[in-house]
């Protein structure tokens, strides 16, 4: 194990053909991949899930094959050292690791220890600790008096706020960031955000991540791999996202909205010089004088990204009267619900993380008994926030076959089970445990079931894009269509203002305990101040809306 | 008050505590350390005695069962005719049942002074500072305590997903079966995260036999001996006194 | 095959999660064991006791490395002193006691054997030695014989059942949900249907 310091004008990571199959399986898992990540630089990293991003990462810090077994092939180093001189757990001097649901795995009872944790393992003096443990609250913004406070009692977005704090104390040249701004608070997407762009030049990023729109600007570099975990694309983003746009809009990965508009611009002709990052640029870059021919296009890339209508107002299904909220044998959370859902129609529920979102849904759904008021309807089905939790058999096939109509024989139900399996695109799946599926098959499996089971006329989905990739997340706005279209009612819990866009035609801003607004999901969603104050961030085509109004309003 | 002292001599002189109230077979010894505790927690920690009835509950219903099989299957024999003869209560097979359930509810109460004055992250540093407890296991135990409230949060959705099926709204405590089918979705969740907890982990630095700071970990201070000598020559007086 | 017997860090929090878990179960059924003996008396924890050796059983059974079974108990009783219990101090002790009786059993099959009736025989070591420990405890010297021989069988048949047969079941509907892909488990019971 060697501790030489790495040499000053080497690559801060480097990945020469490298591949990682695991074991027991009959294909490798990336590669072959060669990529090097220069000092200084900043590189957003791209691709579909389960293509092998995350393993990638894994391999720079011998976490694969340390701690993960599997076959690494080609040759891994960081600042010039190869991957297998330190144990995984010597790496820490060097580089920092944001893992996915980093809320998840924090390990000190307080605040202050899980920020301390790295420094203690690296035996740092205590007051020098002290001294960085501050640093890092400050950046983060977490205030001082948060220091003392129990990680248990602290809120989600909270949590994600001390884990980026944990990483940002290591102080090291190499960062690597999983989907920082994959949570449920635009607060810490904001504060990592202000982190990466206000540290030394000579720091190195690295960061995965699905939603591009907020963070795009701040690369130097894009990479994108394909499903077969080899790289497809590498270059500057306006360069790249201009040039190759429809190989990458193939390749079914999340790109920034800008593009796509860029990309519709270009084929009329209306596009600017400069290709753009954010939809703002993408229009400020329209010539004077050409707003009319421009509006076609812009009105085709917002309908494409908005929710189709309905049929005219079906009947009701549900409906809340001043409905009091809370979770199972819990204090209210919500007061005053007064809300009526009908046939075909998509409801958005939008709000910050801990505004009550899933209490609403369920007692939506009539899962949960109200605190006061009435409601009306039968009982609806809910999808929850991790799919597992409604998974009672042992096999995908057995779920399916349970959860048919119980007036059909065995057979009969198998057979529907049968038929489910090739219309959710589950084929091949039958004997495995559901637990053993992916987030995107697990999410499917989970309405499955629920759209199978005819007695639900209301099904409310919790957070449905949660660990998706875009081809996912397009899946599940076409299956809302679907059961919209079959005279369902769905109610859809998210905090991405993008996808409720695209699902729903209404949508419900829960915020304090109450209901701040219910209307027209486009309405309320291209209202800064609104979304603002409910703890949102924008949706990524809300300047596109206002454009509209500003130049073609109908 | 009590919390302010280390935790390590604290344990001590619980433990010791604890295994005198197992050696010493007499009632009156049992009530003595009974109403000590009760002291400390009422007069010392300022609690309610409200606290103290219901903390001693569960060990008095403990104790009770040894109270009851004493009584109804107690060998007679001269030893506990002569315990009968020492006790101030009456007849031979009652006694030693008696003896049993104070000494129940003595230790009990002994064990939740401790869990009531001590900071489980204070113990656990100060057992890997002094005790020689590995880093690895440490951190493994408060990643494990973190994960209880999302367990119970998981458990809920469970619950309410089943009750979905079923038709039927779930009851406030679930019953055997219920609670038997919960198992093992816990375990799988549990067993989950704590795989990308350990990744997490050794990321960051954790690995066994290396030398690492302890931040915060609660500091040896004179008054912690001499609190921990006048405990044990209470023990020492109460034991001569009994 | 693998012969280390280093813990790798997964499997000490592995351990220590399946004590959380336990310590929360745990505290929910000594509610209604509590009741139960203050009514029947002592033999009621005869009945339930094997309840308690679950913990050890499937770490042993997943983890399959020397000292798993007495760590899970420890932990476990750990978990609840952390947590607050107020019985905390009380279950460390008999939490080792019971870890020992059962890594007693796993010991003796040189921590190669892993199968359904060496399970139970784990219960069944574990019964053995807390009946040693409660016996001096809870001075059974003082009960009449007969229900002496009764309160071991039974606690012997809890821990078999409600020990051993549990925990192999526990640990065979955990498998099949995947979590437990690249530990030993995974790795004997591939190698044995391949």
């Amino acid at each position: 194990m060697t501790c030489a310091p790495p040499a000053p004008d080497s690559a801060a990571a480097q990945w020469r053909g490298v591949t990682v199959r695991y074991p027991f399986r009959g294909a490798d898992a990336v590669g072959p991949v060669s990529l090097e990540l220069r000092r200084g630089e900043r590189v957003l990293l791209l691709g579909p899930t389960g293509c092998g991003k995350s393993t990638l990462l894994n391999a720079l810090t011998g976490i694969v094959p340390g701690i993960v077994p599997a076959h690494v092939g080609g040759e891994v180093s960081v600042g010039g050292l190869p991957a297998a001189a330190r144990l995984p757990s010597g790496w820490s001097a060097d580089v920092a690791r944001l893992f996915q649901d980093a809320d998840q795995t924090l390990c000190g009872l307080r605040v202050g220890d899980e920020i301390a944790f790295a420094l203690e393992n690296r035996a740092v003096p205590e007051p020098e600790i002290v001294r960085r443990v501050t640093g890092a609250m400050r950046q983060a913004g977490l205030p001082e008096a948060m220091r003392d406070r129990r990680v248990a009692t602290l809120s989600g977005g909270e949590k994600q706020l001390v884990a980026l704090a944990a990483t940002i104390a290591q102080e090291v040249p190499l960062f690597l960031a999983d989907e920082p701004t994959a949570h449920l608070a635009p607060a810490a997407a904001e504060r990592f955000r202000s982190f990466m762009l206000g540290s030394f030049r000579a720091r190195s990023f690295l960061v995965i991540d699905h939603r591009v729109d907020e963070l795009v600007a701040c690369f130097d570099r894009v990479v994108v791999m394909a499903a077969d975990g080899r790289i497809a694309a590498d270059g500057s983003p306006r360069a790249l996202f201009r040039g190759r746009y429809r190989d990458l809009a193939a390749l079914g990965i999340a790109l920034p909205a800008a593009a796509e508009l860029d990309a519709l611009l270009s084929d009329a002709g209306l596009a600017p010089a400069r290709p753009p990052l954010t939809v703002s640029e993408a229009l400020a870059g329209i010539g004077l004088g050409k707003a009319a021919a421009a509006a076609p296009v812009i009105r085709a890339f917002v309908d494409d990204r908005t929710a189709p209508a309905g049929a005219a107002d079906g009947e009701p299904v549900v409906r809340l009267e001043e409905a009091v909220c809370a979770p199972l044998f819990g204090k209210p959370v919500l007061n005053g619900i007064t809300l009526e859902l009908r046939r075909g129609e998509a409801v958005a529920i939008l709000g910050a993380n801990g505004a009550g979102k899933s209490t609403l849904g369920a007692s939506l759904a009539g899962l949960l008994r109200l605190a006061g008021g009435r409601r009306e309807g039968p009982p609806g089905g809910m999808a929850f926030q991790n799919p597992e939790n409604q998974f009672v058999a042992g096999s995908v096939i057995e779920e399916l076959a349970d959860a048919q109509d119980k007036a059909l024989s065995p057979g009969d139900r198998r057979e529907a089970a049968r038929r489910d399996l090739h219309a959710w695109r589950l084929d091949g799946l039958e004997d495995l445990h559901p637990f053993e599926l992916s987030q995107g098959q697990k999410r499917r499996l989970a309405l499955a079931t629920l759209a199978a089971a005819r007695r639900f006329s209301l099904i409310v989905l919790d957070e449905p894009t949660a660990g998706l990739d875009a081809r996912g997340i397009a899946d599940v706005a076409a299956l809302i269509a679907g059961l919209r279209a079959r005279g369902r009612a769905v109610a859809v819990i998210t905090h991405d203002t993008g996808f409720a866009l695209k699902a729903c035609r209404r949508a419900v801003i829960i915020v304090g305990g109450a209901m701040l607004a219910d209307g027209s999901a486009q309405h309320l969603l291209s209202d800064p101040l609104l979304i603002d104050y409910a703890g949102l961030a924008p949706p990524p085509i809300a300047p596109a809306l206002s454009w509209l109004e500003r130049h073609a309003p109908c | 008050m009590l919390t302010a002292f280390h935790p390590l001599p604290k344990l001590t002189v619980c433990l010791v505590w604890i295994a005198a109230s197992v050696l010493v077979f007499d009632a009156g010894f049992q009530l003595a350390v009974i109403a000590l505790v009760a002291f400390l927690l009422v007069a010392v920690e300022r609690r309610s005695p409200l606290l103290v009835i219901v903390l001693m509950l569960p060990f008095a219903l403990f104790g009770a069962g040894f109270l009851t099989t004493s009584v109804l299957f107690g060998e007679e024999s001269a030893y506990a005719e002569r315990m009968a003869g020492e006790a101030l209560f009456g007849s031979g097979a009652v006694a030693p049942g008696i003896v049993l359930f104070l000494r129940a509810v003595a230790c009990g109460m002994v064990s939740a002074l401790f869990a009531l004055t001590t900071d489980p992250a204070g113990l656990v540093k100060a057992l890997m500072l002094h005790a020689r407890l590995s880093p690895r296991i440490a951190h493994a135990l408060f990643a494990a305590m973190l994960l209880v409230p999302d367990l119970a949060s998981q458990a809920q959705q469970i619950r309410l997903a089943r009750a979905m099926r079923t038709g039927r709204p779930p009851r406030r405590i679930p019953g055997p079966v219920e609670t038997a089918s919960l198992v093992v979705p816990l375990l799988a969740f549990a067993i989950r995260r704590a795989g990308r907890a350990a990744i997490a982990m050794e990321t960051r630095g954790l690995a066994g036999g290396r030398p690492r700071t302890v931040v915060g970990a609660p500091r040896v201070r004179r008054r912690d001996g001499l609190c921990g000598a006048a405990a044990i020559l209470l023990l020492a007086a109460v034991l001569a006194l009994a | 095959m693998d012969t280390s017997y280093r813990w790798t860090l997964r499997e000490i929090l592995i351990v220590a999660v399946l004590g959380a878990v336990f310590a929360v179960l745990y505290l929910g059924w000594v509610q209604v064991w509590l009741v139960a003996q203050a009514i029947f008396g002592a033999v009621t924890m005869d009945v339930v006791m094997g309840f308690w050796f679950i913990v050890s059983i499937i770490a042993a059974a997943i983890i399959r490395k020397p000292g798993a079974a007495l760590l899970s108990e420890f932990l476990a009783a750990f978990v609840q002193v952390l947590l607050g219990s107020p019985a905390g101090l009380l279950l460390l002790v008999t939490g080792l006691v019971q870890g020992a009786g059962a890594e007693a059993v796993f010991a003796a099959t040189r921590w190669r054997n892993y199968r359904l009736p060496v399970l139970m025989l784990a219960g069944v070591g574990s019964a053995v030695f807390s009946f040693i420990y409660t016996w001096i405890r809870f001075d059974y010297g003082a009960l009449a014989p007969g229900l002496l021989v009764a309160m071991f069988v039974i606690r012997c048949l809890s821990g078999a059942l409600l020990g051993g047969l549990a925990g192999h079941l526990v640990v065979k509907a955990l498998y099949r949900t995947g979590v437990l892909s690249g530990l030993r488990i995974d790795h004997d019971l591939r190698s044995a249907g391949a």
